[in-house]
Formats: C-alpha cells, structure tokens, sequence
C-alpha cells in the first residue's frame, strides 16, 4: 500500500483542537485494515503526545509516517523541556498546570502511557525543546481478521 | 442495555438526536475524569469484547469525545447536570458519538447503571 506522511503544527494551550492529528491518523489506519487493537495502541500514543505539547510546551509539530512494516511519529517541540525525563516516566509525576487538569490531563500518565504502547520511543529534551520519536512495528498480527 | 431504558433509568437526555451513527445500546461502563486513566486502563479492552461501552464523566469538552473516540466507546455520559456546547456536540456527531446527560452525580450514576447489568471493566476482562 501507498506509504502515507503527514506533517502537523500544535499551536500552545489549542486543547479544543488537541487530539485532531490522532483522529485523522485512526481514520488512516483503519483505512489500511489494521486492527482496532493495533490502532487504539497508537492513536494512544499520538494522543497523548499531543496533549504534551499542547499543555506543556511553547508549541511544535508532529510528523505521521506510515509504510508497511511500521508506524512512526516524530514530534518536536519548543521549551521550555522536560527538566527530568527520568521523574517524567514515573507513574503519576506530573507538573501540569490547573489548565491542564481542568481539561482532563494532567494525572501524570502520559510519557509512561506512550512508553507503555509504543515499540521503540526515543525521548530527549533540554531548555530549548523535547524531541519524541515512536515506532510501532505492523505484523501480520496487526491486521484485522 | 438499550440507549431508552438508560435515558429513564438516570433520567438522562441525548444532546444529539439525530446523529445517524450513534448507538443504541450500552453494555459496559468506565467512570473518571482524567482522561489519561481511561487511556491507560482501557488500551488492552479487546474491542469485540467492549463493545457499546460508555464513558461516565464530568469532563464536558472536546477531549471527553476524543478520549472516548480513541478508546471505541460509543457513548458518553455527562453527570452532574453539566451541559456540553454546541461545538462538543457537532463534533460528536461527526465522530458518531453518543451525547447523554443526568443531573445525577457520579457515584449515583455508576450504582444505577450496575445493579442494571451494565458492566464494569473488570467484569469484561474477566470473560475474556
């Protein structure tokens, strides 16, 4: 099948339209008959991603790229990082804002949910921004039966 | 159990009567308002298992929908009297989600849809 890239911008604080770029990408996933389990896994990732940079950062983009053997989502941000990644993968650590929690997020489950779905993720940050990359491998598994 | 008997059951209104996708039907439920618990409880729901599942919050925005749209749950159950806008409400019926609404909290809800066979998500899980 056609391999498939789309790149997104994430505008600061946009909660209203956080969760488009996951919508989107189901609907592209379903299209090639994956499987509901497979595409819940990432569209969960990518989610919660967007909500990251969404209520975390100054702003970003995301890039989707889907071939046939993996899905892989890059995601690139502006400040101000993640000073301790470490802490950020720990269950429940959160530093979110009262805007954040209002709007459902924020319970610190995030990094450890895209860690928990994803088969590869890379993460590094620093005052400047924070980089994620994940990948998730398609077996014939993945396929809807 | 059907989307009427749980409108009179929690004296519920749907926001989106004329969503042509929506469901009539919920057989189990998930309750909070944090969405990344809902996230990362139901990400292993088998979804053949789960179908017609309803998520019971108090959360009345765009991201309750996309929650629940990423999860495969077809319905969404506002308690507390909260009232979604307009725009929640065109979303959802773009997505295909059903909108219901209580003036009942939380607690009183969930115990009405439970002693009603409405099931848990453990319950799922452990007839799976």
């Amino acid at each position: 099948m056609e391999n498939y890239s789309q790149d997104y911008k994430i505008e600061r604080n946009d909660i209203a339209n956080a969760g488009t770029v996951a919508s989107l990408t189901k609907r592209a996933l379903k299209k090639r008959g994956l499987s509901r389990e497979f595409v819940k896994q990432v569209t969960i990732g990518l989610y919660e991603a967007e909500i990251n940079v969404v209520i975390h950062s100054y702003g970003g983009t995301v890039k989707v790229v889907i071939e046939d053997d993996f899905v892989e989502i890059t995601f690139q941000d502006v400040g101000p990082g993640i000073p301790s990644i470490e802490k950020a993968l720990t269950k429940g650590y959160s530093t979110a804002s009262s805007y954040a929690i209002e709007n459902g997020f924020g319970a610190g489950m995030g990094l450890p949910n895209i860690q928990s779905v994803s088969d590869e993720m890379d993460l590094q940050s620093s005052d400047e921004g924070t980089y994620l990359h994940i990948k998730f491998f398609i077996t014939k598994d993945c396929y809807a039966s | 159990m059907e989307l009427k008997s749980v409108l009179e059951l929690l004296n519920a209104k749907q926001f989106n009567l004329e969503c042509p996708r929506c469901v009539k039907e919920i057989n189990y439920a998930f309750v909070c308002d944090l969405m990344s618990d809902a996230l990362m409880l139901l990400k292993k729901m088998p979804s053949h298992i789960g179908a017609h599942g309803a998520l019971v919050t108090g959360l009345v925005t765009n991201q309750a929908l996309r929650t629940a749209e990423i999860l495969d749950l077809e319905t969404i159950i506002f308690v507390r009297g909260k009232t979604p806008t307009q725009s929640v409400i065109d979303l959802a019926d773009e997505i295909g989600i059903t909108l219901i609404g209580t003036q009942l909290t939380m607690y009183k809800t969930s115990g009405l849809l439970y002693i009603n066979n409405v099931k848990s998500h453990e319950s799922v899980l452990e007839e799976s």
